[in-house]
């Protein structure tokens, strides 16, 4: 008995130390300070050292088992549309290597700060519209529920005045519920009318997106500003900013902020939602099977309800991130397109959440090396929008890949009908 | 040798993971009724399909009136006068008689339909074959041998000299079954010749003049149905002695009606009165048995039980406790009243959790999430229970353990608990619900049609675990069309036709011809059938 405590000490131990690990490495990484892979490794390590004798060694296996294809997907889309984007450029008479050489370095290394910065919105949109579709509902609107998080963010940040840790706390649930309310008559429509959320979600997207201009004008939007965009809010207060990156980590861009932090650690708390708690089991039993979950006594209404209110408030994260962190104010651009993108991050990530991290910062990459590309090289950046076009292409159309695999890959098995029983 | 109009020669047909038939002759005489006889996946249906067009053989070779031919799509079939009646009819719903049977061959010219024409033509036909039907009927006011004749009659107007019938009687009534082989005697002495999937013994002695057996995709052997026995057939079809019956053994049934119906009407889409008037108790311990055609109001009476179904009238009682039918019936809490506002009321869950369990009829649809783990669809339904979650948070480690548990139990072929369970057979999805159903511990148990579509090894392991169920003092509602399985689980039997049940028996006291008999309404000349 002893020998187990203590064996389980130093289990926790160790898992504990490969936790932390993994947060400095994580911050670190964010933070443009590229050791922090070193600590993200030897987290990695020490996890698998922690499991090297306990059964749970055939739980990592499996692991990886079941997430192959949402890895193996986004592979093959990268490398095909490479190949791809590659051709056009030859084409069009520009050497691919030195053109993909500069992609690569601008998006995972030189402009590595861009990258985060332009995935951190895309996070919090792709995990609202992941978590949506477990459920089998389209949130398509997350691009509305961005706006009203945002407006909410704006708003409180101008008047709020509190200690930072309380304020900040403030505007990001007030702000994530709102938006999170803003999806109640679609879910309702959903439920009780059959209406599709596809179509009420959009619509309320643009009634969002049109609705700020007039926020603005509202809120200190001053014309006569002179600015690039006339019309903008006032700055919100200082107090009201998340931290940058910049303040612990002083070689950091000084636009990252903390935000990405915080969508890091939603994901984790999206994919604990799912599939460690029973909401989470309900709401993939309704997505997967909605007949079987209603004849075994899930009230399916109320799990398409909560489920399209919680994706509302994973939107409304990405615009009070967005505005607290990086912005500062809000501006009247119609198409921030983070709504629109984290479907493209969503499907991508096969709709699950840590994964949503990977490609957000994957099409943040892409967007960041593709300026710098268009800066040194000369080729126009619109060749990324070709590229995660293609991978998403790819990606989605499944059937292509099960078609080539059945009909020339496939190891020809053959069991006897028995076996079948 | 010279008599054969067909013959399949050493056909071969490779499925991914699966061989479906393996080095398979089988050959067809002139005006001869062939069988085919074996379990569910022993591979009857591949062949015919390879016969018919449907699919290309892996390897071997089709020989038709002494030519060898190679059949694309059904519709070289057809043009070498093939004709197929599948399992499930491929019928225009809401199109006439006559418009089905032209349907693709329509008579006339320059994009017109002459309907005069082809309605005469379906007529005629109908009088050489002597299959009456009204050819301007539509289709869905047509019972289902009504049906399959009309796929009967499709298959001649296509000049077929080869029928091939999958699985005919599965949905048939014994008195649409009589009916049935009487068309198909009267068609060979036309000179057409019949091949019918099956794997019902009766049938193939009752009609066939000729069997070939097969066996996990294998011709076991070829047999003459004279001096054949049904022992020595179920012998060469599961390779094993079949008890054919699961014995049923008396048992004294509980004083109380575990679960009560009173006077129950239950309304479908159309609002007309799908289930009229119904009453019934069903006692612990014993197994009352639905007998009745599809379509009778059983799907109704089912999902009024199971709380599915909101709108109808009666009373449902559970051990005294009279279930809640509406939103009005409901008691009014917090949480009736938000789910009136915002969600939809949900009348299974205090069901479940008053101990009734649902063994669904659709396993695919109503009873498993296909893409979840096989863990995972043995806890659905368990819903509130405490083992399995706490404060709302999952626990894996009990779940897991249960899982395997019940694998074990069951006899459930998975590699693990972790397996999808679309990956499993049908019977062991069947397995899976039964199982998770079963370990509810229930104190009432609706099972609707537990073995559709399953091999007799797995019927058989299902009907004893029901019999198991039964005799733990569970009371059991069995919904089904096969008559068989009424006859071997059944305490009591009551007949449904038109929403009522029209007839009590006590399963000693009767047989399949009499209940039948009642399943077509009792009276014959009230019969919709011709």
């Amino acid at each position: 008995m002893e020998k187990l405590i203590k064996n389980n000490t130093i289990y926790y131990l160790l898992i504990s130390i490969s936790i932390l690990f993994l947060a400095i490495g994580v911050t670190l990484y964010m933070g443009e300070y590229f050791y922090g892979l070193i600590f993200i490794f030897l987290s990695i390590l020490i996890y698998l050292l922690a499991n090297l004798n306990s059964n749970k060694k055939d739980g990592f296996k499996e692991f990886l088992k079941q997430k192959f294809k949402v890895i193996l997907y986004p592979l093959i889309g990268i490398f095909v549309s490479l190949i791809v984007g590659g051709i056009i450029m030859i084409i069009s008479g520009y050497n691919p290597f030195e053109a993909y050489a500069a992609l690569f370095y601008g998006g995972f290394y030189k402009n590595w700060g861009t990258a985060v910065i332009n995935a951190t919105p895309l996070i919090f949109t792709g995990l609202a519209i992941a978590f949506a579709f477990q459920a089998n509902l389209f949130n398509i609107g997350a691009e509305g529920q961005y706006y009203i998080g945002a407006m909410v963010a704006a708003f409180l940040g101008l008047y709020i005045k509190l200690p930072p840790i309380f304020s900040l706390l403030i505007i990001f649930l007030v702000g994530s519920f709102i938006a999170g309310i803003y999806n109640i008559i679609p879910a309702w429509l959903k439920v009780k009318t059959g209406a599709s959320e596809v179509i009420t979600t959009m619509m309320f997207a643009h009634i969002a997106r049109y609705f700020s201009p007039i926020f603005i004008r509202s809120f200190g939007g001053d014309p006569t500003a002179g600015s690039k965009h006339p019309y903008v809010t006032d700055k919100i207060l200082e107090t009201n900013r998340l931290p940058t990156m910049k303040s612990f980590l002083p070689n950091a861009d000084y636009r990252i902020h903390t935000g990405i932090l915080i969508a890091i650690v939603l994901a984790i708390v999206v994919y604990y939602i799912l599939f460690y708690t029973k909401l989470g089991y309900d709401i993939r039993a309704v997505g997967k099977n909605i007949n079987a979950a209603k004849m075994q006594g899930i009230n399916t209404g109320k799990i398409i309800f909560i489920t399209l209110i919680i994706s509302g408030m994973l939107a409304g994260f990405s615009g009070v991130s967005q505005i607290t962190g990086l912005e500062h104010k809000l501006a009247q651009e119609l198409n921030a397109g983070y709504g629109w993108n984290g479907i493209s991050v969503a499907l991508l990530a096969s709709n699950d959440p840590i994964a949503v991290v990977f490609t957000a910062l994957l099409w943040g990459a892409l967007d960041a090396g593709g300026q710098y590309m268009q800066r040194n090289i000369g080729i126009s950046g619109a060749i990324v929008e070709i590229i995660k076009g293609i991978i998403l292409f790819l990606v989605v159309a499944r059937y292509i890949y099960n078609y080539f695999y059945n009909k020339y890959f496939k190891k020809e098995e053959f069991v006897s009908a028995e076996e079948r029983v | 040798m010279e008599e054969y109009i067909l013959e399949m020669k050493n056909i071969t047909k490779k499925f991914p993971k699966v061989i479906a038939n393996e080095d398979v002759t089988i050959n067809l005489k002139k005006g001869e009724i062939l069988a085919l006889l074996g379990e569910n996946g022993a591979g009857k249906s591949t062949l015919m399909n390879i016969l018919y067009g449907l699919y290309k053989p892996t390897s071997g070779e089709i020989i038709l009136d002494g030519e060898k031919v190679q059949f694309h799509s059904p519709k070289d079939a057809i043009k070498h006068n093939l004709g197929m009646v599948h399992q499930h009819f491929m019928l225009v719903e809401n199109l006439t008689v006559t418009e089905n049977i032209i349907l693709g061959e329509e008579p006339g010219n320059t994009g017109f339909i002459n309907y005069n024409l082809a309605r005469k033509k379906v007529k005629e036909l109908s009088k050489k074959f002597k299959l009456e039907i009204d050819p301007d009927e539509k289709i869905e006011n047509l019972s289902v041998g009504l049906q399959q004749r009309v796929e009967i009659l499709k298959a001649l107007y296509r000049k077929a000299k080869i029928l091939i019938l999958d699985e005919p009687t599965a949905v048939l009534t014994p008195q649409e079954i009589e009916k049935l082989f009487e068309v198909i005697k009267d068609l060979v002495k036309t000179g057409v010749s019949v091949i019918i999937i099956t794997h019902k013994l009766e049938e193939v002695l009752d009609i066939a003049d000729r069997v070939y057996i097969l066996r996990r995709g294998k011709l076991v052997g070829e047999r003459n149905t004279k001096g054949v026995t049904k022992n020595e057939l179920a012998n060469m079809m599961v390779g094993r002695d079949v008890v054919l019956t699961v014995t049923r053994t008396p048992k004294k049934r509980g004083e109380k009606p575990t679960l009560k119906i009173n006077n129950l009407v239950v309304y479908n889409s159309k609002k007309l009165k799908a289930v009229n008037n119904v009453s019934l108790e069903v006692y612990p311990g014993e197994i009352v048995g639905i007998a009745g055609v599809d379509g009778n109001g059983q799907t109704e009476l089912a999902e009024a039980i199971i709380g599915f179904r909101d709108s109808y009238e009666g009373q449902i009682i559970l051990d005294n406790y009279n279930l809640p039918i509406n939103d009005k019936t409901q008691k009014n809490s917090l949480n009736s009243i938000l789910n009136k506002l915002f969600f939809e009321n949900n009348f299974v869950k205090g069901r479940l959790d008053r101990g009734i369990s649902i063994v669904p009829a659709d396993r695919q649809r109503h009873g498993l999430i296909l893409e979840m783990q096989v863990a995972e669809n043995l806890i659905l339904g368990y819903q509130g229970k405490g083992k399995f979650w706490e404060h709302n948070i999952l626990k894996w480690k009990n779940i897991y353990n249960f899982s395997d548990e019940l694998i074990k139990k069951y006899d459930i072929r998975t590699p693990n608990s972790k397996n999808i369970a679309s990956n499993l057979s049908g019977g062991n999805q069947q397995k899976v619900i039964l199982a998770r159903e079963f370990s509810k511990t229930p104190k009432f148990a609706l099972i609707v049609q537990p073995t559709r579509g399953l091999d007799v090894g797995a019927i058989e392991y299902i009907h004893k675990r029901i019999l198991e169920m039964r005799d733990a003092n569970c009371a059991i509602l069995l919904i089904s069309l096969e008559l068989e399985e009424i006859f071997s689980l059944s305490d009591r039997i009551l007949v449904m036709y038109n929403g009522q049940i029209t007839k009590e028996f006590k399963t000693e006291e009767t047989d399949q011809m009499e209940v039948g008999f009642y399943m077509m309404g009792g009276d014959k000349t009230k019969v919709k059938e011709a």
